[in-house]
């Protein structure tokens, strides 16, 4: 793996959506844009932990390289998830990402005093979307240099 | 001083001092014997009763009583023989050119060294203007009275000791009592607080305090009724000089309709701002969530038209397109609808603000548009002034995007200008030499989602100017257009009290 270019390099990636048509959208738009993505999917908060701490059918989930988190989920919202994440020792280095459809002023501050990464929201057209996509593939996960381990938990 | 020879009264040199005083007396001083003729008569009886003392001298009271009181005078006499005075009487006595005087009397027995009785010094005074201020009062209290009366609020007129004195048929009618229960009873028992609490203040106040007061609000209190129930008044308070020291007339208005209607008027105005907020708070959320579905219908609709363009038939093609064309325009609506309502609901900051700043950061924004159309931008100097500057920027912003947009093939000249009112008010103009607008659209244009030219001609929603109109309203202030078609527009808005210098 190593030895093969930083873009093809298998990036896995965990986005927190609800929404089936979200999903299947930000599939269809990682995928042009960066084909070693894998992308995995939690639908809601309670899921999303159970994969980041490898609980249930998750025992042999990949440690991901980047989180992209709805804020608006059932179950466990995206905050809660975040402050699990950001108090965590070991899932804290994790970068991640709020994608989320508000643009309210409260939510990008609570997001950043949750220490989340970046706050982005989804823009309304497929351009812009793809624009926003392609930023993130180019930034996160390929400029960014990440801990090669996790710390311990 | 003239007298007859008899009797002798004392010693010369104090009759000569007696006779001086007499007949320098602003009085008329006359004497007389016990069988009542004229003994001695001064210059005021002279001017009096308008007889000399030659004339009356020796000779009975009688032609100056008149008929009908022609008993006093053996009366006088008989109390005067048994040495008892008579203290101011007054009663009428007849002129000799026959005018009927009144007069108080005073008369006292003379007596000799040894005490007997030998006749009656008069002092009799005029007074006519007495009588006549009197009189006088006595009108302008029926007058003052009749005032009370005709008043169509319950009147109350209470003296320094807080006792009511005076009061007409409303105070009897809202308070329910009759008359003769308030009279000289403590006004306390009518007006528990404020009232009584207010009188010695008002002693002191001067009479302009107290016409500021009269022409100002009155005082708000609580009446009570004589079965003790109590309402609202509004009571003004005039003071009044009087022979019994300054007494204060009281104006008491019941005000329970008025309170009531007022607390009516304040519940619709709270349902009002409450139903306002929730419309406000609607939009924004109905537009908020409206663009969750929207972003589903956009993407996927663009996302088939470039997957599958060309692939299928081409009526699949048109449709595709339809449906990308009318997410995009909803999308458009949508925010716009967001812009409009946020308005609303943000709250806007009035600071000292720069116009010149404002508009600098509009033509920034629209930059791209003035050099595609190779618009010529001109402006005076502009002041500063009391704004929201973001939403200034946003109706500079609009004004000039439309100016530039609405334009006859050529070049777009836009000039921007400001100039107070009469009322100190900045007014703004932004003129441009475009398609103007017919006068019958005046109103119209400042809606929500107006426009007046088809899709294909000019892009837009029309929000524009409703955003203007909403957002310069919140300042309190008005826009409006003059305009003639192909004569160009002239866009111009009001900033209420923000009459500063530039």
């Amino acid at each position: 793996m190593k030895v093969m270019e930083e873009n093809s390099k298998l990036r896995n990636v965990l986005l927190v959506e609800d929404s089936p048509g979200d999903v299947r959208l930000t599939q269809e738009i990682f995928h042009a844009a960066n084909r070693s993505i894998q992308l995995h999917v939690a639908s809601d908060g309670v899921e999303a932990m159970a994969f980041l701490r490898r609980e249930r059918a998750h025992d042999h989930a990949p440690r991901p390289d980047m989180i992209l988190l709805d804020l608006n989920l059932p179950r466990m919202d995206g905050r809660e998830v975040l402050a699990q994440i950001k108090e965590n020792e070991s899932l804290k280095t994790i970068p991640t990402i709020i994608l989320t459809s508000s643009d309210a002023e409260v939510d990008i501050v609570t997001s950043y005093q949750l220490k989340a990464n970046c706050y982005l929201s989804k823009p309304v057209q497929l351009d812009a979307f793809e624009g926003l996509v392609n930023s993130i593939n180019d930034f996160w996960l390929t400029k960014v240099k990440l801990p090669q381990q996790a710390q311990s938990e | 001083m003239t007298q007859s020879q008899q009797p002798d009264l004392g010693g010369d040199t104090e009759r000569a001092h007696l006779a001086a005083a007499v007949d320098s007396a602003d009085d008329a001083i006359l004497s007389m014997s016990l069988e009542g003729s004229i003994l001695s008569w001064n210059k005021a009886a002279e001017k009096l009763y308008g007889y000399t003392a030659v004339e009356v001298l020796g000779k009975p009271m009688s032609p100056l009583v008149p008929e009908n009181r022609a008993a006093e005078v053996p009366r006088f006499l008989d109390q005067i023989k048994r040495g008892q005075p008579i203290d101011h009487y007054e009663t009428v006595r007849v002129t000799k050119d026959g005018r009927h005087v009144p007069v108080s009397f005073t008369i006292s027995p003379i007596r000799d060294a040894d005490g007997n009785v030998l006749g009656a010094s008069t002092i009799a005074s005029d007074i006519s203007v007495r009588k006549d201020a009197k009189t006088h009062l006595a009108q302008m209290e029926v007058r003052y009275r009749a005032l009370l009366e005709a008043a169509p609020d319950a009147m109350v007129v209470v003296n320094q000791d807080g006792e009511i004195v005076l009061l007409n048929v409303q105070a009897e009618k809202r308070f329910g009592y009759r008359r003769d229960e308030l009279l000289g009873q403590e006004v306390k028992r009518i007006i528990p607080e404020g009232f009584a609490e207010r009188l010695i203040a008002d002693d002191l106040r001067s009479a302009k305090d107290a016409l500021a007061q009269q022409i100002d609000s009155g005082i708000e209190l609580n009446g009570r009724r004589k079965d003790g129930s109590e309402f609202p008044i509004e009571m003004m308070l005039s003071p009044l000089k009087s022979a019994e020291g300054t007494l204060v007339t009281a104006a008491i208005r019941d005000i329970t309709a008025r309170r009531m209607s007022d607390a009516r008027l304040l519940e619709k105005v709270k349902e009002l701002n409450r139903s306002n907020e929730e419309l406000e708070q609607f939009a924004y959320i109905a537009s908020h969530d409206l663009q969750e579905p929207l972003r589903m219908v956009a993407s996927y609709t663009e996302l088939l038209s470039r997957r599958y363009k060309g692939k299928l038939d081409s009526e699949a093609d048109e449709f595709i397109a339809f449906a990308v064309d009318g997410a995009s325009r909803m999308h458009r609506l949508i925010q716009d609808l967001l812009s409009y309502s946020l308005v609303g609901t943000k709250e806007t900051t009035l600071l000292d603000a720069s116009s010149e700043d404002a508009f600098q950061k509009a033509l920034g924004h629209l930059r791209g548009t003035i050099e595609e159309s190779g618009a010529v931008m001109t402006h005076d100097p502009l002041p500063t002034v009391l704004a929201d500057k973001v939403q200034l920027i946003q109706v500079f912003q609009n004004l000039v995007g439309n100016a530039i947009k609405y334009q006859n093939p050529g070049v777009p000249r836009v000039h921007i200008s400001a100039a107070k009112d009469w009322e100190e008010n900045w007014v703004f103009s932004v003129q441009d030499n475009g398609l103007g607008i017919d006068p019958q659209y005046f109103d119209r244009i400042f809606g929500v989602f107006q426009r007046l030219h088809k899709r294909d001609e000019f892009a837009g929603t029309g929000i524009g100017l409703a955003i203007c109109k909403k957002i310069v309203e919140r300042h309190g202030g008005s826009i409006w257009v003059e305009s003639q078609p192909e004569q160009g527009s002239t866009f111009r808005f009001a900033l209420k009290g923000s009459g500063r210098k530039s």
